[in-house]
């Protein structure tokens, strides 16, 4: 018993693959009982035209998180109008772990994502709309204070405020201001808000 | 033109901004570190202040700056027993739980990536020559693979700098290298230890043979990955992990912050992820 060396073609698994890999049998094997195929199945229907609306409906049904992850993977590798649609489905889940694994896949997704952001944050879901400023927060956009602005001068909602507010602390300049000031007026009895508000003004002043 | 600064403010702001996007975490001690490539970031790129330079960091579509910075921002060598407490948490907690839950005799298989010129596979493999009890009775394989042919060759030569080699004992590098000029040559049973291969960690075809390992070091490589590209090598890793196999990161990295699946397991000398045992 020791330190044992093998050949490369000893170390790499050979053993044939045991299904089909054409799109239709990958998208019925995204069906399969065994999960290690289905991640397999996802994998590689990343190169299948028309694979995201498969994809999103296996991630809708999916139980098993590792098969879950992969797929959306697979989507934001694609990242087309349909896989960017059914990760906006997702949002509206009742499962967090989904909202919150379609959130991070969206982030991913800048030049996809930016299109639909203003009706994201014109939702009428106010989970949405702070699922949609969640998405903002790492969203590499040129927009993303423009959105942000937006959101605290016109939405309703104290908490889509409050998360908006927290994010433009950290990416606001002079051009938020007035607005950052008027949302502590719009909110007079919300603490929080003028908490918020403040810090991002102190941040925004001291440069 | 006035000189730059980086105020506190906008030192603070950087650093919850970097330490989001790469689990890299400056203390207030490195201010001036940090200070410095700032502001050699921000004449680089004509940015003119810090706060330009921020907001085009923050929202660059392509992710190319945060790259160059997060290049910048880290140290970027490799030598033997770089980051050891590693080496220890694999003896000391790691290799004991494998051989504890192993069903049969089989060799315990390692996977070390990206190889580089070779310093961590073959620390790897003089580490369990000369501290894990257990090694006489179980096989051990140790691969190792990087995209770079060129470093593969490196590697599989085995020649190194006296840089390289500095934080050995004097009794190991007396014991496995050979001085040869300004070199030293890493004896031929460490290099007869050791499997090179060429992967590209990011094609599908190059890592699906790559299967039944019991520990991935994967070291100060995903930092320099793109979001979506940590993600897939996350998969990757997943598929070639036995279940209940370990992952070792790089002590900037996080798990946590790229994939949901693995379990951090916090042991006496480092934290390490694994794939749970249940899996499939």
């Amino acid at each position: 018993m020791a330190l044992v060396k093998k050949t490369t073609s000893e170390v790499v698994d050979h053993e044939e693959r045991k299904r089909k890999r054409d799109c239709g049998s990958l998208a019925h094997q995204l069906c399969d009982p065994d999960p290690a195929t289905r991640r397999w199945a996802a994998r590689d229907l990343a190169d299948c035209p028309e694979a995201s609306s498969v994809l999103v409906k296996q991630l809708r049904r999916e139980m098993d998180a590792s098969v879950r992850e992969i797929i959306l993977t697979t989507l934001t590798q694609r990242g087309d109008e349909e896989a960017v649609a059914g990760l906006i489905e997702c949002l509206r889940s009742e499962d967090a772990s989904l909202r919150n694994e379609a959130l991070e896949a969206m982030k991913l997704l800048p030049a996809e994502v930016a299109p639909i952001m203003g009706g994201l944050l014109s939702d009428p879901d106010p989970d949405v709309r702070i699922f949609a400023v969640n998405v903002l927060e790492s969203l590499r956009h040129g927009k993303v204070e423009e959105w942000l602005k937006e959101v605290i001068e016109s939405d309703p909602h104290v908490n889509v405020c409050a998360t908006a507010v927290d994010l433009l602390g950290e990416v606001g300049t002079p051009f938020s201001r007035e607005a950052l000031e008027n949302l502590k007026a719009r909110f007079p009895d919300q603490p929080y808000i003028r908490f918020a508000a403040d810090i991002a003004l102190k941040r925004i002043l001291a440069n | 033109m006035a000189e730059l600064n980086i105020s506190k403010e906008d030192f603070l702001k950087f650093r919850e901004f970097f330490y989001r996007k790469t689990g890299i975490q400056f203390d207030d001690s490195k201010r001036y570190f940090v200070d410095r490539r700032l502001i050699e970031r921000v004449e680089a790129t004509d940015s003119g202040c810090f706060r330009n330079y921020f907001m085009m960091l923050r929202f660059e579509a392509s992710g190319d700056e945060i790259q160059t910075l997060t290049n910048l921002m880290t140290v970027n060598e490799t030598y033997f027993f770089r980051e050891e407490y590693q080496f220890q948490c694999l003896i000391n907690s790691i290799l004991p739980e494998l051989v504890q839950h192993k069903k049969d005799k089989s060799p315990i298989r390692i996977w070390s990536m990206p190889s580089s010129s070779g310093e961590e596979p073959y620390s790897i493999a003089m580490y369990l020559l000369e501290y894990w009890a257990c090694i006489n009775q179980w096989d051990v394989e140790i691969i190792s693979s990087d995209i770079d042919t060129k470093i593969l060759n490196q590697a599989r030569r085995g020649s190194y700098s006296q840089r390289s080699v500095g934080n050995l004992p004097k009794s190991l590098l007396t014991k496995y290298f050979t001085p040869s000029g300004s070199e030293y040559q890493i004896c031929e049973d460490l290099r007869q230890a050791v499997e090179f291969t060429r992967v590209n960690l990011m094609n599908a075809a190059d890592v699906r043979g790559y299967r039944g390992f019991d520990v991935i070091f994967c070291r100060n490589l995903l930092i320099y990955f793109d979001d979506l590209s940590r993600r897939q090598a996350a998969d990757t890793f997943y598929d070639a992990l036995h279940p209940g196999g370990f992952l070792c990161l790089g002590h900037s990295e996080s798990m946590s912050r790229i994939s949901s699946l693995y379990k951090a397991r916090k042991f006496p000398d480092s934290v390490v992820y694994q794939k749970p045992t249940e899996a499939s």
